[in-house]
């Protein structure tokens, strides 16, 4: 406001400066035409008198008059003690007399030269004041334009101060949308999209909320386990019972670090989580090393672990966030497959056929255990759900990380009953499309 | 004292069970909700502890109906939930007690005393009748000021019949309290225990009515 303000400041001080000198000048050429008229109306009397009868009270005039002779004699001045004009100019001058500036303007008639000069000073004198009584106007309407404009535009920006406080009350814990009534149409776009952003930060610190809160919910058992275990040893009578309570320990902590594990990859897995690079990541390669992790597991449970790899399908993802999802429902697949089942994880389409494929890849894991119930499905993604009879050891967070890792890559997850009763998980993976990075 | 614990946690149920079977108590365990409430409509227990996020159906739901029955056993809640609205809600429902996990063991032992203590309408945490002196903080039993050795289960037959001076228990109330599911009874055990017992306190201090049951006089 500051700029506009001053802006038409200087405008109207260059207009008024403009003026001015226009006005002097129109001034200027007004007193030449004045000087002009009276030498042709002196004329017409001269003409039609011999001797000039002039006004008595000439001393009040600024002009001086001088009267040639066609022999160039001054038959006549208007003043005695004026300054006296040497020549018989014709025309308009600007003589210097006793020191003086003199515009002088001489007209040639029959009966000789008429010259009239006027004082420049006195010309200056009054084109300043003509130029002052055209400024004054201007003058006055100048401050009047300021303070209106200034008035206009504070009132213009009222809402816009409206809408400053209104986002200032706004912090973590009061994310509720801007009053959104009366707008000018500058601001309402500007009002729209903060109350937009303001959604999406709620619902974010609205997630961040209730996780941290299920986390801390979630880390009491574990805890609780080791903190029991630990006054068992302390009460322990014997050492058999000692050994048993120091093992019961350990389990125990093993438990509560698992489950703090957990909690940090889910973190670092959530969508609205800083992102790593996007690379070409070898679906066999990811899931070849997340199957590495569970071997020992399966070894242990008596289950069969294996893998298929009918394509050498690649996908655009992080290749970490990747081997996690596919550890994670291995894992689960173990877990909940009796000794004796087996456990197939199956890679299929999104290879470079070279003709453009339009299929993405396909991640299958499935298990010979007792599936999930159609009526179940939908729950078991979430956070911290453990079906009942699950097996010991699990926190209920491996699909709520397998599910958003997919998220982020833009893929899919279904489950579906496996030909042999168990569960088959399929995460599929989007086309590859136009994608710059396969392999040509 | 017959406890049954309802916990879906198998950690924290196996250090409890350990930790409780080591002060004297038997211990049932249950790991869901309906579970917990045929349990307790079958059978019979000095005190319940009871979690509240159980599988099948919700630890306080299983409280109400326990309540709703008029069933007055006292029941001490052991939960994650540790809200203020949470514990008011389950005492209100008819808890006890309320206690949040983690939850210390000497605590937990402690408010299972204090209520059992006011189950029996006891002031005293000690157990004193006729010249007997039963603490169950230190399970230590004195007569006339004398202290009396007892094995565990002579222990909890006492204890189980000083609850009641003059109230009958009968064999197999006694066995109720003394052993929980599972658990292998010797047909004539509590016998050994009453003959052990008045043996050391007196042949008088517990009574036999013939073909009904046990007691101690008032």
């Amino acid at each position: 406001m500051i700029a506009l303000l001053a802006l038409v400041a200087v405008v109207s001080m260059l207009a008024g400066a403009l003026t001015y000198r226009r006005v002097l000048v129109e001034t200027s050429t007004l007193f030449d035409y004045q000087l002009r008229q009276m030498a042709l109306s002196l004329r017409n009397q001269v003409s039609l008198a011999p001797r000039l009868e002039l006004p008595p009270n000439q001393e009040d005039t600024d002009f001086i008059v001088q009267i040639w002779n066609p022999i160039g004699v001054v038959t006549y001045q208007s003043r005695a003690g004026l300054p006296f004009i040497a020549r018989p100019l014709v025309g308009y001058a600007d003589l210097t007399l006793r020191g003086q500036p003199w515009r002088v303007y001489g007209l040639r008639t029959l009966g000789g030269v008429i010259q009239i000069a006027q004082p420049i000073r006195v010309r200056r004198a009054l084109a300043r004041a003509a130029a002052l009584r055209v400024m004054i106007p201007l003058l006055v309407l100048l401050p009047l334009l300021v303070l209106a404009m200034a008035w206009v535009v504070r009132s213009s920006l009222l809402p816009l101060r409206r809408v400053a406080a209104d986002v200032k009350r706004r912090d973590v814990n009061s994310l509720a949308p801007l009053a959104a009534a009366r707008l000018p149409e500058e601001i309402a776009p500007l009002v729209f999209e903060l109350n937009r952003l303001l959604l999406r930060v709620d619902a974010a610190v609205s997630a961040q909320r209730a996780f941290i809160a299920d986390a801390a919910h979630e880390l009491r058992s574990p805890l609780t386990a080791v903190r029991l275990q630990l006054q068992l040893l302390e009460r322990a009578p014997d050492e058999p019972a000692r050994m048993q309570a120091r093992r019961e320990l350990g389990a125990a902590v093993e438990r509560a670090i698992h489950m703090v594990e957990q909690l940090l990859t889910l973190a670092r897995s959530e969508p609205h989580h800083t992102r790593t690079a996007m690379e070409p990541v070898a679906l066999q390669a990811a899931a070849a090393d997340a199957m590495a992790d569970m071997h020992a597991l399966a070894l242990t449970r008596g289950v069969d672990l294996g893998l298929e790899a009918h394509s050498d399908a690649v996908v655009r993802g992080e290749r970490e966030a990747l081997r996690v999802l596919v550890r994670n429902l291995v894992d689960n697949a173990v877990r909940y497959t009796p000794a004796g089942g087996r456990v197939q994880v199956r890679i299929s389409g999104g290879a470079d056929s070279g003709a453009g494929t339009g299929v993405g890849a396909l991640l299958e894991v499935i298990d010979s255990g007792p599936g999930i119930p159609a009526a179940d499905r939908a729950r078991v993604f979430d956070r911290f759900y453990r079906r009942a009879g699950a097996a010991q050891g699990g926190c209920g967070l491996g699909l709520a990380i397998v599910k958003a890792i997919a998220e982020r890559h833009g893929a899919h997850i279904t489950l579906a009953d496996a030909a042999g009763g168990g569960l088959r998980v399929a995460v599929a993976f989007p086309a590859p499309a136009q994608d710059p990075l396969r392999f040509a | 004292m017959r406890v049954l614990l309802v916990e879906d946690d198998q950690m924290i149920a196996q250090g409890l069970q350990t930790a409780l079977r080591q002060e004297g108590y038997t211990i049932d365990c249950m790991r869901d909700g309906n579970a917990a409430a045929a349990a307790l409509r079958s059978s019979r227990f000095d005190l319940v502890l009871l979690d509240l996020g159980l599988p099948e159906r919700d630890g306080i739901d299983v409280l109400r109906e326990l309540r709703r029955r008029g069933d007055a056993t006292p029941v001490l809640i052991l939960t994650a939930r540790d809200e203020l609205a949470d514990r008011v809600a389950g005492l209100d429902a008819g808890a006890d007690d309320y206690i949040v996990k983690p939850f210390d063991l000497d605590e937990v032992s402690a408010r299972m005393r204090s209520v059992l203590r006011r189950a029996a309408g006891r002031g005293d945490p000690c157990i004193q009748h006729r010249g007997i002196r039963l603490d169950p903080v230190t399970h230590s039993v004195e007569r006339d000021g004398e202290p009396v050795r007892l094995s565990a289960h002579e222990y909890a037959v006492l204890e189980a019949l000083l609850q009641r001076p003059g109230a009958v228990l009968s064999r197999a109330q006694l066995e109720d309290r003394l052993y929980g599911w599972g658990e292998q009874v010797e047909s004539n055990a509590v016998e050994v225990y009453i003959h052990g017992l008045r043996r050391k306190l007196g042949a008088d201090a517990i009574h036999t009515l013939r073909g009904v049951g046990y007691f101690i006089p008032a």
